[in-house]
């Protein structure tokens, strides 16, 4: 199986200046899995417990103190791993003034996109997250789910062929979340790999067909989807077993 | 044109819109017209040199307001950019960070062009109301203010990378223009110092940008153009900023 993503040995240690020296927190240690291409994969874990710095590893925003973290094979910080991968941050933000064409088009220059290509990956990325009847809209009348699929679509502009969701649904209502939930069905459909974050057990119950889960910083395990379907608690009876 | 210069072009001008879009672009603009007007008052109480008064205020007032407004903004953006987690959508992209640095402050630096100018007319519509012509020498004092905005923009980027807090970047900054108004008279007092300590106070001394080499009007009298050598030192303060934020930004971690 072709992995778009592997972790081997990877620590990060966060170092937070004082008067008194420095106090080091080490949020993820010993870190060893792989993603595979064309799945959907989950990270769950409770506050704390690493997900949003295993995110931030992927996507080159932070740098491990040990281990080696590859993306397509290369270094995440190379720009070549870095175009084959979409981010969505949570809680994305996005100025106010502006409608979401002109913020759509920003991101596409920054993924290299220009000219006629660029106003393709817009008119799609709009289409492909429901933001077409909303185009005369500035951000700052756009209510969370609209921010939320905006989000989404700075993250499609260029194609990516792994999309890194950090808690894609989160605070989002029952229509924005069943919404989300397909489009990213649909990309997935597409061949693309999805790695997502989520407190939402049953939204990572529906989505993927793998999930990790995190403890204080340590992978706790790896669960499949056969596994918690074969399970009488399911998925969550499996994560709080794994917690505790 | 290259990818590289495309994608500097891109974060330059989305910097300047989001300064131009800004309320404080407004305030600031509201300001200027005001304080620019309100040279006409003291310009009145000035009698026969009411003409170099209104000049000399008016482009005073246009360079702190510029600065003012530009170092808010210097101070703020990258920290504000990192808060609303803006930077994880640039930085998760191949974007180079001496690119997104270099547009940064080629965005600031075109706020400046604009700023100068909109003030400009402003003070000239003023001085004409007054019966007063253009100044002579008034583009190259506007173009010493621009050459002094770049070399101190510059540095409260490179500050910011490495101060708490915009306001702390914001009084660095401020406390390193002032110095660099007196940057000559601090010299001649290292030189007047001996040994060791004087040789140590020159050294640092060096690293103050000397700012009075812009003031086109001190430099050569009113009617005074500004040497084509003060580029080479705007040029230099503003690339060693640059490149020691480059060294900070590349280290840094979101």
């Amino acid at each position: 199986m072709k992995h778009v993503v592997s972790f081997s040995g990877v620590e990060k240690t966060y170092k937070r200046p004082g008067l008194l020296g420095a106090q080091y927190h080490t949020a993820v240690k010993d870190l060893t899995f792989e993603i595979p291409a064309g799945e959907v994969t989950g990270l769950l874990g409770l506050n704390g417990a690493g997900k949003t710095t295993i995110m931030k590893l992927i996507t080159g925003l932070l740098f491990p103190n040990a281990g080696k973290v590859r993306v397509f094979g290369h270094n995440p910080a190379d720009a070549a791993a870095k175009a084959r991968v979409g981010f969505l941050p949570e809680l994305p933000y996005f100025p106010p003034q502006v409608r979401p064409e002109e913020a759509l088009a920003y991101y596409g220059r920054l993924s290299g996109l220009s000219g006629a290509p660029l106003a393709e990956a817009v008119r799609i990325s709009m289409s492909r997250t429901g933001l077409e009847p909303h185009a005369g809209k500035r951000v700052s009348e756009f209510s969370k789910g609209m921010l939320q699929r905006l989000g989404l679509g700075q993250a499609l502009l260029h194609g990516p062929d792994l999309l890194v969701l950090d808690e894609p649904v989160s605070g989002l209502d029952p229509l924005a979340i069943h919404d989300i939930r397909a489009l990213l069905a649909g990309l997935n459909a597409e061949g693309r790999a999805i790695f997502l974050s989520s407190h939402s057990i049953s939204e990572v119950e529906k989505l993927c067909s793998r999930v990790l889960i995190m403890v204080r910083g340590a992978l706790a395990r790896t669960v499949k989807r056969a596994e918690w379907e074969a399970s009488p608690a399911g998925l969550e009876g499996i994560f709080v077993e794994a917690v505790k | 044109m290259t990818g590289t210069l495309r994608l500097l072009l891109a974060v330059a001008l989305n910097s300047f819109l989001e300064s131009v879009r800004s309320r404080f672009f407004t305030m600031f603009a509201v300001f200027a017209f005001t304080a620019v007007y309100a040279s006409v008052l003291a310009g009145v109480m000035a009698v026969d040199q009411e003409a170099r008064l209104l000049t000399d205020f008016g482009l005073l007032l246009t360079e702190l307001t510029a600065l003012a407004y530009l170092l808010f903004g210097a101070s703020t953006a990258l920290l504000k950019e990192a808060e609303t987690k803006t930077i994880y959508l640039v930085f998760s992209r191949p974007v180079p960070r001496w690119a997104y640095l270099a547009g940064k402050i080629c965005g600031s630096l075109l706020t400046a062009a604009l700023m100068l100018a909109a003030m400009a007319v402003i003070h000239l519509s003023v001085l004409a109301f007054r019966g007063f012509g253009l100044p002579p020498g008034y583009a190259w004092v506007l173009a010493g203010t621009f050459l002094k905005l770049a070399v101190i923009v510059s540095f409260a980027y490179f500050v910011s990378l490495f101060s708490t807090s915009a306001v702390s970047t914001l009084v660095i900054s401020s406390i390193m223009w002032t110095l660099g108004h007196f940057a000559s008279e601090a010299r001649f007092l290292a030189e007047k110092a001996e040994g060791f300590k004087g040789a140590l106070l020159g050294f640092f001394l060096h690293l103050i940008p000397n700012l009075q080499l812009f003031n086109a009007r001190d430099a050569a009298g009113a009617a005074g153009a500004l040497p084509a050598s003060v580029l080479l030192p705007a040029a230099g303060w503003t690339l060693a900023s640059y490149l020691g934020g480059l060294w900070l930004l590349s280290r840094k971690e979101f």
